[in-house]
């Protein structure tokens, strides 16, 4: 008997017996007795359209539920922002709904706060808690002693919060987290005079020239500008853009790029001028957008004289030839495209290191051209809090001012640097509320935590401010029912406002938060006629949302004038004898700023860099780790002026020798089992350095020194670290 | 049935171009293929049950570094190397060009696992443990592997399978582009194509023609079903 034909003969036996242990239980699945090919009876499954919200991007999603149960997630073909792709967090989001230590019931703190003691009450009981407080704080004519932290919001939870907030008589909201884009928005507005972030259209680019922007990680809309730069590369029949990147590591982006300018810290905005200045020394530049930049180009070389290639050279490290290879692609290869990102954002002078760099965007003619640089539309929301809104918030919480705080879809307990002082002035906050799903570090200091429903469980409409020039609505709706006892938060604070009474309520007249989101989107569609509009509703929940199809022409062109900054330099916390390293710190690619450490499929994802698993580690130059006696996977110590944490080491080819650098994500508190207790939380490092003089943070200012301490780091990683293979025998 | 007879060939192209490691396709794999969920201490002891993972290559010394990658998966050899050595006949070749493994009758050597020359086969030491609720996730059109199994990639057969069916029940041939393994369908860079070699216009027919192909081991003799394509170069596929 053939092989082939015995399988068939005992798969007919069996088929009925596989598909009977399918539907009894989904965790002890039988296993088939044929081969799969043969036995695979594919059930029932919809589709239903949706929006991630793991990051900012908004990408739109298809979850195949079956039997009621989400199954998988894909990317929506029909939205514009990820045309049916997805990154990998936004594949990992089904472990949201799914993790087995949400919270169920809401909690009431019982035994000392951070304990971690909670008893379960019902949400009546949770509500009246909090109503009688709220309550009991307007009667004394405090009701700006309740405050709102959350991410900057978008589309109708902005408005419904306003509205809350206005009614009920408080002021404080802050909206802020890392992925917020204050710094970018205002290098557009120095430069460019307009408010928005850019948006690039890479796909048409055939050069591109990153300054630390990690555009395939953390950067603005990575899965939108991962898809436009496979057709970068390999999409035009003649034509492979080419991509130079400037940065002192050698980031997951950087790894893709053809050349990689690793400058010094700082140093970004000179290595920026002197390539202007190359540019205009060659006579290739445009013209029209210089003048329409209010630029001279005799003027302006006269006021870059400074930066030679010698000089930029001996500031940047960036050896002469590489600047040289890099302003001859400038000049030569059209479209070109500038991006400026995090790296240049967290130095002190980071504002106008970001301008300088936008100027080459105007030299190479870029803007609002193709495969050059656009704006988000005046459509799209605002930036949420500014850096110096946080910090007066935290001066508020320290002078006893907040007696209130609702903390919902950030955890800032874990994400802000302790320099800050949050976590330190926490204590001066009687009454802490954390709305969430899993117990985060924040909600582990609650007094109350309300659970929140899952995002495959709440309603919304997510309008990106990031990755898009025309206007984008995305409609989030349920796509299965809630696993547990959990609300969604704009649901609770319309519960509040029905319970508080008078002028709240009056602002929020809705009955419940779909009803809201139906009123915003027949605002948008012109407030068409309620049967046409329940046509047009049912369109929506099909394909995921409205979409403008192309952006308005020439939408935002740049106005205003271009000054070139009158500083460039850049300043340090820790004096170079004692601190002798440059610490960057930078987003994690699966966790950012460490809203995805407690989804094991992302934890389990070996760092597409160092390999490692379940772990954060500090990347050592070979050179520097040689001179301080450090291998690969030792333990060893880093210490800045703010403190020290102990870390294993990963020796990392792709650095500078001075730079040592530590992913942002892990060493949460809490956050449940698969967050919890993975070593710590490298923000402790940061030193309370900022730009003062700008109000922006300063993330990448800090120095360290590191010391070895043991060969047991403990360092795991998937597979052999340097490859499975000899690269020579794979043929790479 | 003889090569040109055969309506399916599936096969795989890989840009190492477009690749730029961002791991959407290993996450997007576990999802749809049930595998198990590994701890730290269990990578430790080499236990780790992806079936598709991004080697990557240090090149150079800093300054002049630079990194690649690779995804590596079943290569679906068409002559397979697996295959031989399994005493009871359970990693298996079908017509499709596809290496299946019959779970059920796997009884463990770990034969297969061995004699891949691209250790893409991975072993269930233990049986896999997901807390609750995380079995909801499940995907149904996918078998859980207990202890003592090899498992390997399977291009997502079920979908294949799927695929096929609804083809069939339209009386049609699968059209180009229909079926797509999970990690081809998420590739944000679209570096990972898809469909069937047997048809010479299909997508993954027209970039496995390129000149910057290459397939891993060739020397060994395997007929990898997987192309990959190089990267960093000029030149250009169609
Ligand atoms: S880029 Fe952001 S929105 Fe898009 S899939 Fe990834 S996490 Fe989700
Ligand atoms: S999803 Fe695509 S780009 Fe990302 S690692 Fe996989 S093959 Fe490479």
């Amino acid at each position: 008997m053939k092989r082939r034909t015995f399988l068939k003969l005992t798969g007919m036996s069996s088929a009925s017996l596989a598909l009977s242990g399918c539907q009894k239980s989904n965790e002890k699945l039988i296993p088939f007795l044929v081969a799969p090919e043969d036995g695979t009876v594919p059930g029932q499954a919809d589709d239903y359209a949706s929006v991630c919200r793991q990051c900012p991007a908004g990408c739109g999603i298809l979850v195949r539920v079956s039997e009621g149960r989400a199954k998988k997630i894909e990317g929506n073909p029909l939205h514009p922002v990820n045309r049916g792709r997805l990154c990998a967090r936004g594949q990992a989001a089904l472990q949201d709904h799914y993790h087995p230590d949400r919270v169920r019931q809401p909690l009431q703190r019982d035994g000392e706060r951070g304990s971690g003691r909670f008893a379960p009450i019902s949400w009546d009981q949770a509500l009246t808690l909090l109503t009688e407080r709220m309550a009991g704080l307007r009667t004394a004519g405090q009701a700006d002693r309740l405050a709102l932290f959350t991410p900057p919001l978008t589309g109708s939870l902005a408005t419904l919060v306003g509205r809350f907030r206005d009614g009920y008589g408080c002021r404080q909201h802050l909206a802020w987290d890392w992925l917020n884009t204050e710094w970018l928005r205002r290098v557009s507005q120095l430069s460019f005079g307009i408010d928005g972030v850019p948006d690039y259209d890479l796909a048409e680019a055939q050069y591109l020239l990153s300054f630390g922007a990690d555009f395939l990680e953390t950067h603005l809309s990575p899965v939108r500008y991962g898809q436009s730069f496979g057709a970068m590369r390999q999409l035009r029949p003649t034509v492979r853009g080419r991509f130079t990147y400037v940065g002192a590591r050698l980031s997951l982006t950087a790894a893709s790029a053809d050349r990689w300018l690793p400058a010094r810290p700082g140093t970004e905005g000179v290595l920026a001028l002197g390539l202007a200045r190359e540019l205009l020394l060659r006579g290739v530049f445009d013209q029209a957008a210089l003048q329409a930049a209010g630029l001279e180009a005799s003027e302006l070389l006269g006021q870059l004289s400074a930066y030679t290639p010698r000089a930029v050279s001996e500031s940047t490290g960036v050896s002469p030839a590489d600047l040289q290879a890099t302003a001859t692609d400038l000049a030569t290869i059209r479209p070109a495209l500038i991006m400026a990102g995090d790296a240049v954002a967290w130095q002190t002078n980071g504002l106008e290191a970001g301008s300088t760099i936008q100027l080459l965007n105007i030299l190479v003619g870029s803007v609002g051209h193709t495969g050059g640089l656009h704006f988000s539309p005046p459509t799209a929301p605002g930036a949420g809090s500014s850096f110096a809104d946080l910090r007066t918030f935290i001066r508020q919480m320290a002078a006893g001012r907040i007696d209130t705080l609702l903390v919902r879809g950030t955890d800032p307990a874990y994400s802000l640097p302790p320099a800050l002082q949050f976590q330190a002035q926490l204590h001066k906050v009687p009454f802490l509320v954390s709305m969430t799903r899993v117990l985060d570090d924040t909600a582990q200091m609650a007094d109350l935590v309300l659970p929140e429903h899952s995002d495959l469980e709440s309603w919304d409409d997510v309008v990106p401010d990031r990755g898009v020039s025309q206007q984008v609505v995305g409609l989030q709706q349920p796509v299965v029912s809630p696993l547990h006892d959990s609300r969604s938060f704009p649901d609770v604070l319309l519960a509040l406002a029905r319970r508080l009474g008078g002028e709240v309520q009056r602002s929020c007249p809705w009955e419940n938060y779909p009803a809201l989101l139906r009123e915003s989107m027949r605002q948008r569609l012109g407030n068409p006629a309620e049967a046409a509009f329940q046509q047009e509703w049912l369109g929506l929940q099909q394909q995921g949302g409205l979409f403008e199809a192309t952006p308005p022409a020439n939408a935002r062109p740049p106005g205003g004038t271009f000054r070139l900054p009158s500083q460039l330099g850049s300043s340090f916390a820790g004096a170079a004898e004692a601190f002798p390293l440059f610490l960057q710190l930078y987003l994690s690619p699966f966790f950012t700023d460490g809203r995805g450490a407690h989804l094991p499929w992302l934890q389990q994802l070996p760092d597409p860099m160092t390999t490692t698993v379940w772990d954060v580690w500090v990347e050592i130059n070979p050179v520097t780790a040689q001179q301080l006696g450090i291998v690969h996977g030792d333990l060893v110590e880093v210490t800045s002026m703010a403190g020290t944490i102990e870390l294993p080491a990963v020796v990392y080819p792709g650095i500078r020798p001075e730079v040592v650098a530590i992913p942002i994500g892990q060493g949460h508190r809490a956050g449940g089992r698969y967050a919890a207790g993975r070593r710590v939380n490298p923000l402790q490092l940061l030193a309370d350095i900022h730009d003062e003089r700008h109000s922006l943070p300063a993330w990448g200012a800090t120095r360290v020194q590191l010391r070895r301490l043991s060969a047991t780091g403990h360092l795991v990683a998937a597979g052999h670290a340097e490859g499975s293979y000899r690269r020579d025998i794979l043929g790479l | 049935m003889s090569r040109q007879a055969r309506f399916y060939q599936w096969g795989m192209v890989i840009d190492l171009d477009r690749c730029t490691g961002c791991g959407a396709c290993v996450v997007a794999c576990q999802a749809e293929n049930n595998v198990a969920l590994v701890e730290k201490q269990r990578f430790a002891e080499g236990r780790d049950m992806h079936w598709l993972r991004i080697e990557r290559y240090w090149e150079g010394e800093f300054p002049h570094v630079r990194a690649r990658f690779l995804p590596m998966l079943c290569q679906h050899c068409g002559d397979a190397p697996c295959e031989p050595v399994c005493p009871v006949y359970a990693s298996y070749h079908n017509d499709e060009g596809l290496n299946g493994q019959v779970y059920n009758r796997c009884v463990g050597t770990r034969y297969c696992g061995n004699n891949c020359p691209y250790a893409v086969r991975v072993f269930n030491f233990l049986n896999p443990d997901w807390p609750q609720p995380l079995p909801d996730q499940l995907n149904p059109d996918v078998t859980v592997r207990s202890r003592g199994v090899m498992e390997k990639c399977t291009f997502c057969i079920q979908r294949i399978r799927r695929g096929k069916e609804t083809a069939k029940s339209e009386k049609r041939l699968v059209r180009d582009g229909e079926i797509q393994p999970a990690c081809a369908q998420t590739c944000p860079p679209g570096a990972i194509v898809f469909g069937n070699l047997a048809d010479p216009d299909s997508h993954v027919s027209r970039l496995a023609r390129s000149p910057r192909r290459f397939r891993l081991f060739e020397d060994l003799g395997t007929d990898p079903s997987v192309i990959y394509l190089k990267g960093g170069g000029h030149e250009h596929a169609g």
